[in-house]
Protein backbone atom coordinates (compact mmCIF):
# COMPACT_ATOMS: atom_id res chain seq x y z
CA UNK A 1 0.00 0.00 0.00
CA UNK A 2 1.95 2.92 -0.88
CA UNK A 3 -1.04 5.21 0.47
CA UNK A 4 0.45 3.87 4.40
CA UNK A 5 4.10 4.75 3.12
CA UNK A 6 2.81 8.48 2.59
CA UNK A 7 1.41 8.66 5.53
CA UNK A 8 3.88 9.03 7.79
CA UNK A 9 5.50 11.57 6.06
CA UNK A 10 2.56 13.59 5.16
CA UNK A 11 1.82 13.67 9.09
CA UNK A 12 4.97 14.62 10.21
CA UNK A 13 4.24 17.19 7.70
CA UNK A 14 0.97 18.09 9.41
CA UNK A 15 1.94 18.54 12.49
CA UNK A 16 5.24 20.98 11.84
CA UNK A 17 2.22 23.27 10.23
CA UNK A 18 0.83 22.84 13.97
CA UNK A 19 4.31 24.96 15.18
CA UNK A 20 3.67 28.16 15.50
CA UNK A 21 4.91 30.13 12.46
CA UNK A 22 5.52 34.08 11.95
CA UNK A 23 2.47 35.99 9.98
CA UNK A 24 3.91 39.23 10.67
CA UNK A 25 7.31 40.30 11.50
CA UNK A 26 8.84 37.71 13.42
CA UNK A 27 8.88 35.22 16.22
CA UNK A 28 9.98 37.97 18.92
CA UNK A 29 8.33 41.01 17.20
CA UNK A 30 5.32 40.16 15.56
CA UNK A 31 2.48 38.01 14.24
CA UNK A 32 2.06 34.05 14.65
CA UNK A 33 -0.52 32.82 13.34
CA UNK A 34 -2.31 31.78 16.84
CA UNK A 35 -2.08 35.27 17.97
CA UNK A 36 -3.39 36.60 14.21
CA UNK A 37 -6.48 34.14 15.12
CA UNK A 38 -6.52 35.12 18.44
CA UNK A 39 -7.08 38.82 17.61
CA UNK A 40 -9.31 38.20 15.39
CA UNK A 41 -11.47 35.71 17.81
CA UNK A 42 -11.42 38.69 19.97
CA UNK A 43 -12.54 41.59 17.20
CA UNK A 44 -15.20 38.57 17.14
CA UNK A 45 -16.08 38.51 20.68
CA UNK A 46 -16.26 42.07 20.78
CA UNK A 47 -18.48 42.37 18.20
CA UNK A 48 -21.01 39.68 19.25
CA UNK A 49 -21.38 41.20 22.80
CA UNK A 50 -21.93 44.81 21.31
CA UNK A 51 -24.61 43.31 18.58
CA UNK A 52 -25.94 41.59 21.56
CA UNK A 53 -26.80 44.33 24.38
CA UNK A 54 -28.18 46.32 21.48
CA UNK A 55 -30.72 43.53 20.20
CA UNK A 56 -31.19 42.48 23.77
CA UNK A 57 -34.53 42.83 25.05
CA UNK A 58 -37.43 41.43 27.56
CA UNK A 59 -38.57 38.93 25.22
CA UNK A 60 -35.51 37.58 22.99
CA UNK A 61 -36.15 37.41 18.91
CA UNK A 62 -34.23 35.32 16.71
CA UNK A 63 -31.24 32.77 16.88
CA UNK A 64 -28.66 34.91 17.54
CA UNK A 65 -30.03 36.53 20.51
CA UNK A 66 -31.58 33.50 21.67
CA UNK A 67 -28.17 31.71 21.22
CA UNK A 68 -26.11 34.10 23.42
CA UNK A 69 -28.58 34.45 25.92
CA UNK A 70 -29.04 30.37 26.38
CA UNK A 71 -24.65 30.39 27.03
CA UNK A 72 -25.21 32.97 29.41
CA UNK A 73 -28.16 31.46 31.22
CA UNK A 74 -25.95 28.61 31.28
CA UNK A 75 -23.10 29.75 33.12
CA UNK A 76 -24.70 32.07 35.71
CA UNK A 77 -27.01 29.34 36.93
CA UNK A 78 -24.48 25.60 36.20
CA UNK A 79 -20.95 27.69 36.83
CA UNK A 80 -21.56 30.38 38.95
CA UNK A 81 -24.65 30.47 41.02
CA UNK A 82 -24.11 25.98 41.00
CA UNK A 83 -20.38 26.37 42.18
CA UNK A 84 -19.83 29.89 44.14
CA UNK A 85 -23.27 30.32 45.89
CA UNK A 86 -24.36 33.20 46.82
CA UNK A 87 -21.21 35.70 46.11
CA UNK A 88 -21.67 34.55 42.38
CA UNK A 89 -22.21 38.17 41.32
CA UNK A 90 -19.02 39.62 42.54
CA UNK A 91 -17.22 36.58 40.26
CA UNK A 92 -19.54 36.66 37.23
CA UNK A 93 -18.07 39.01 34.75
CA UNK A 94 -14.66 37.28 35.30
CA UNK A 95 -16.11 34.15 34.56
CA UNK A 96 -18.21 35.08 31.95
CA UNK A 97 -15.70 36.78 30.21
CA UNK A 98 -13.26 33.85 30.16
CA UNK A 99 -15.98 31.35 28.82
CA UNK A 100 -16.78 33.48 26.33
CA UNK A 101 -13.18 34.00 25.28
CA UNK A 102 -12.18 30.85 25.31
CA UNK A 103 -15.84 29.56 23.32
CA UNK A 104 -15.01 32.03 20.67
CA UNK A 105 -11.49 30.70 20.27
CA UNK A 106 -12.19 27.48 20.21
CA UNK A 107 -15.01 27.72 17.84
CA UNK A 108 -13.14 30.03 15.33
CA UNK A 109 -10.57 27.15 15.41
CA UNK A 110 -12.85 24.44 13.92
CA UNK A 111 -13.55 26.51 10.52
CA UNK A 112 -11.25 24.89 8.12
CA UNK A 113 -8.19 27.31 7.29
CA UNK A 114 -8.53 29.11 10.08
CA UNK A 115 -6.22 28.24 14.10
CA UNK A 116 -7.65 28.27 17.31
CA UNK A 117 -6.45 30.64 19.19
CA UNK A 118 -5.89 28.55 22.06
CA UNK A 119 -4.04 25.80 19.86
CA UNK A 120 -1.22 27.47 21.51
CA UNK A 121 0.44 26.77 24.72
CA UNK A 122 1.46 30.20 25.20
CA UNK A 123 -2.48 31.60 24.72
CA UNK A 124 -3.58 29.07 27.56
CA UNK A 125 -1.08 29.73 29.66
CA UNK A 126 -1.61 33.04 29.97
CA UNK A 127 -5.43 32.35 30.57
CA UNK A 128 -4.47 30.16 33.17
CA UNK A 129 -1.79 32.50 34.63
CA UNK A 130 -5.31 35.32 34.26
CA UNK A 131 -7.42 32.92 36.38
CA UNK A 132 -4.70 32.34 39.35
CA UNK A 133 -3.88 35.75 39.87
CA UNK A 134 -7.54 36.43 40.18
CA UNK A 135 -8.44 33.39 42.32
CA UNK A 136 -5.33 34.22 44.71
CA UNK A 137 -6.07 37.82 44.46
CA UNK A 138 -9.72 37.22 46.12
CA UNK A 139 -8.40 34.81 48.43
CA UNK A 140 -6.29 37.53 49.78
CA UNK A 141 -9.13 39.95 49.91
CA UNK A 142 -10.70 37.84 51.75
CA UNK A 143 -8.65 36.91 54.63
CA UNK A 144 -5.71 39.13 54.29
CA UNK A 145 -2.73 38.41 52.78
CA UNK A 146 -0.68 36.42 55.65
CA UNK A 147 -4.63 34.79 56.36
CA UNK A 148 -5.18 33.42 52.89
CA UNK A 149 -1.26 31.78 52.77
CA UNK A 150 -2.07 30.55 56.57
CA UNK A 151 -5.78 29.19 55.18
CA UNK A 152 -4.07 26.79 52.82
CA UNK A 153 -3.54 24.44 55.59
CA UNK A 154 -7.27 23.54 57.88
CA UNK A 155 -7.62 24.69 61.06
CA UNK A 156 -7.12 22.86 63.62
CA UNK A 157 -4.58 20.32 63.11
CA UNK A 158 -1.96 19.39 65.31
CA UNK A 159 1.59 21.00 64.52
CA UNK A 160 4.15 18.91 62.76
CA UNK A 161 1.08 17.63 60.43
CA UNK A 162 -0.12 21.57 59.90
CA UNK A 163 3.55 22.13 57.61
CA UNK A 164 2.98 18.70 55.88
CA UNK A 165 -0.50 19.76 54.67
CA UNK A 166 0.30 23.16 53.86
CA UNK A 167 3.24 22.11 51.92
CA UNK A 168 1.27 19.60 49.90
CA UNK A 169 -1.56 22.20 49.46
CA UNK A 170 1.07 24.55 47.90
CA UNK A 171 2.27 22.05 45.57
CA UNK A 172 -1.59 21.60 44.50
CA UNK A 173 -2.06 25.36 44.26
CA UNK A 174 1.11 25.70 42.32
CA UNK A 175 -0.63 22.76 39.75
CA UNK A 176 -3.54 24.45 39.39
CA UNK A 177 -2.41 26.44 36.60
CA UNK A 178 0.04 24.41 34.62
CA UNK A 179 -2.86 21.72 34.28
CA UNK A 180 -5.27 24.66 33.36
CA UNK A 181 -2.88 25.34 30.68
CA UNK A 182 -2.00 22.14 29.35
CA UNK A 183 -5.63 20.98 29.28
CA UNK A 184 -7.25 23.41 27.26
CA UNK A 185 -3.71 22.83 25.31
CA UNK A 186 -3.78 19.83 24.49
CA UNK A 187 -7.34 19.37 23.63
CA UNK A 188 -7.20 21.76 21.12
CA UNK A 189 -4.09 20.87 19.20
CA UNK A 190 -4.58 17.04 19.11
CA UNK A 191 -8.41 17.52 18.28
CA UNK A 192 -7.11 19.28 15.35
CA UNK A 193 -4.08 16.82 14.73
CA UNK A 194 -6.43 13.63 14.16
CA UNK A 195 -8.83 15.67 12.17
CA UNK A 196 -6.15 16.65 10.02
CA UNK A 197 -4.55 13.28 10.02
CA UNK A 198 -7.87 11.52 8.73
CA UNK A 199 -8.37 14.18 6.13
CA UNK A 200 -4.79 13.41 4.97
CA UNK A 201 -5.85 9.89 5.00
CA UNK A 202 -8.66 10.21 2.65
CA UNK A 203 -7.34 12.30 0.49
CA UNK A 204 -4.12 9.78 0.23
CA UNK A 205 -6.41 6.79 -0.59
CA UNK A 206 -8.47 8.78 -2.98
CA UNK A 207 -5.33 10.15 -5.25
CA UNK A 208 -4.67 7.46 -7.85
CA UNK A 209 -8.48 7.35 -8.32
CA UNK A 210 -8.32 11.05 -9.48
CA UNK A 211 -5.43 10.63 -11.70
CA UNK A 212 -5.87 7.37 -13.88
CA UNK A 213 -9.93 6.37 -13.81
CA UNK A 214 -9.96 2.34 -13.23
CA UNK A 215 -11.56 -0.63 -11.57
CA UNK A 216 -8.07 -1.35 -9.38
CA UNK A 217 -7.90 2.56 -8.47
CA UNK A 218 -11.16 2.79 -7.35
CA UNK A 219 -11.19 -0.32 -5.20
CA UNK A 220 -8.15 1.43 -3.27
CA UNK A 221 -10.28 4.52 -3.05
CA UNK A 222 -12.99 2.78 -1.22
CA UNK A 223 -11.19 3.22 2.43
CA UNK A 224 -11.44 7.12 2.02
CA UNK A 225 -15.37 7.18 2.46
CA UNK A 226 -14.94 5.48 5.60
CA UNK A 227 -11.92 7.87 6.54
CA UNK A 228 -14.33 10.62 5.63
CA UNK A 229 -17.00 9.51 7.74
CA UNK A 230 -14.57 9.09 10.48
CA UNK A 231 -13.91 12.91 10.10
CA UNK A 232 -17.01 14.04 10.08
CA UNK A 233 -17.66 12.09 13.51
CA UNK A 234 -14.25 13.87 14.90
CA UNK A 235 -15.71 17.42 13.50
CA UNK A 236 -18.80 16.38 15.41
CA UNK A 237 -16.94 15.69 18.79
CA UNK A 238 -14.94 18.90 18.21
CA UNK A 239 -17.54 20.57 18.29
CA UNK A 240 -18.60 19.26 21.49
CA UNK A 241 -14.98 19.79 23.02
CA UNK A 242 -14.87 22.96 22.00
CA UNK A 243 -17.87 23.71 24.15
CA UNK A 244 -16.74 21.33 27.02
CA UNK A 245 -13.16 22.73 27.54
CA UNK A 246 -14.68 26.29 27.77
CA UNK A 247 -16.93 25.15 30.20
CA UNK A 248 -14.67 22.45 31.89
CA UNK A 249 -12.02 25.69 32.21
CA UNK A 250 -14.63 28.29 33.89
CA UNK A 251 -15.74 25.78 36.32
CA UNK A 252 -12.79 24.85 37.18
CA UNK A 253 -11.37 28.69 37.97
CA UNK A 254 -14.88 28.57 40.11
CA UNK A 255 -14.21 25.97 42.17
CA UNK A 256 -10.68 27.60 42.57
CA UNK A 257 -12.63 30.41 43.76
CA UNK A 258 -14.93 28.95 45.88
CA UNK A 259 -11.68 27.35 47.84
CA UNK A 260 -10.24 30.46 48.20
CA UNK A 261 -12.76 31.98 49.06
CA UNK A 262 -13.97 29.74 51.68
CA UNK A 263 -14.36 30.56 55.29
CA UNK A 264 -12.71 27.52 56.86
CA UNK A 265 -11.27 24.20 55.52
CA UNK B 1 8.14 2.92 20.05
CA UNK B 2 6.05 6.38 20.56
CA UNK B 3 2.93 5.34 19.14
CA UNK B 4 3.06 1.81 21.04
CA UNK B 5 3.77 3.86 24.13
CA UNK B 6 0.62 6.38 23.46
CA UNK B 7 -1.35 3.04 22.76
CA UNK B 8 -0.35 1.82 26.06
CA UNK B 9 -0.73 5.50 27.73
CA UNK B 10 -4.16 5.47 26.66
CA UNK B 11 -5.47 2.13 28.10
CA UNK B 12 -6.03 4.43 31.41
CA UNK B 13 -7.89 7.24 30.13
CA UNK B 14 -10.18 4.65 28.22
CA UNK B 15 -10.91 2.94 31.41
CA UNK B 16 -11.38 5.59 33.29
CA UNK B 17 -14.01 7.30 30.74
CA UNK B 18 -15.52 3.44 30.52
CA UNK B 19 -15.72 3.48 34.63
CA UNK B 20 -17.36 7.32 34.31
CA UNK B 21 -20.21 6.51 31.83
CA UNK B 22 -21.14 3.18 33.54
CA UNK B 23 -21.63 5.40 37.04
CA UNK B 24 -23.18 7.92 35.35
CA UNK B 25 -25.47 5.50 33.44
CA UNK B 26 -26.17 3.57 36.88
CA UNK B 27 -26.65 6.96 38.68
CA UNK B 28 -29.25 7.83 35.89
CA UNK B 29 -30.96 4.30 36.02
CA UNK B 30 -31.67 4.20 39.73
CA UNK B 31 -32.51 8.18 39.77
CA UNK B 32 -33.27 9.37 37.20
CA UNK B 33 -34.48 13.42 38.17
CA UNK B 34 -30.93 13.17 38.83
CA UNK B 35 -30.02 13.15 35.28
CA UNK B 36 -28.68 16.94 34.43
CA UNK B 37 -26.43 16.73 37.14
CA UNK B 38 -25.14 13.42 36.81
CA UNK B 39 -24.55 13.77 32.83
CA UNK B 40 -22.28 17.18 33.93
CA UNK B 41 -20.68 15.65 36.63
CA UNK B 42 -19.68 12.42 33.86
CA UNK B 43 -18.53 15.39 30.91
CA UNK B 44 -16.42 16.95 34.54
CA UNK B 45 -14.76 13.96 35.01
CA UNK B 46 -14.30 12.47 31.48
CA UNK B 47 -12.83 15.79 30.35
CA UNK B 48 -10.19 15.24 33.08
CA UNK B 49 -9.79 11.48 32.16
CA UNK B 50 -8.92 12.80 28.82
CA UNK B 51 -6.93 15.56 29.23
CA UNK B 52 -4.22 12.89 30.62
CA UNK B 53 -4.77 10.74 27.73
CA UNK B 54 -4.39 13.63 25.62
CA UNK B 55 -0.92 15.06 27.23
CA UNK B 56 0.39 11.59 26.08
CA UNK B 57 -0.64 11.96 22.40
CA UNK B 58 1.24 15.54 22.61
CA UNK B 59 4.22 14.35 23.95
CA UNK B 60 4.26 11.74 21.38
CA UNK B 61 3.96 14.17 19.02
CA UNK B 62 6.23 16.75 19.89
CA UNK B 63 9.85 14.62 21.52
Amino acid sequence: MEAFDKLSGEILHLVQEFSSASVFGDLTVGLTQYSFWLLVAAVVFCLVMVLFVRRASLVPHGVFVNGVEYLIDYVTNDVAKGVIGTEWRRHFPFLLTLFFFIFINNVIGLIPGMKPGTGAIGCTAALAICSFIYFVWRGCQKHGFFGYWKSLAPAGVMFPMNVFVWVIELFSLILRPITLAIRLFCNMFAGHIVMGSFAIMASLFAEPLFEQLSALNAAMALPSIAWLAILLIIYVVEMIVAFVQAYVFTILTAVYIQIAEADEH
Amino acid sequence: MGVIGYGLGVIGAALAIGLAAFGATSAMARQPEIQGRAFTVFILASAFAEALGLIGFVVTLIS
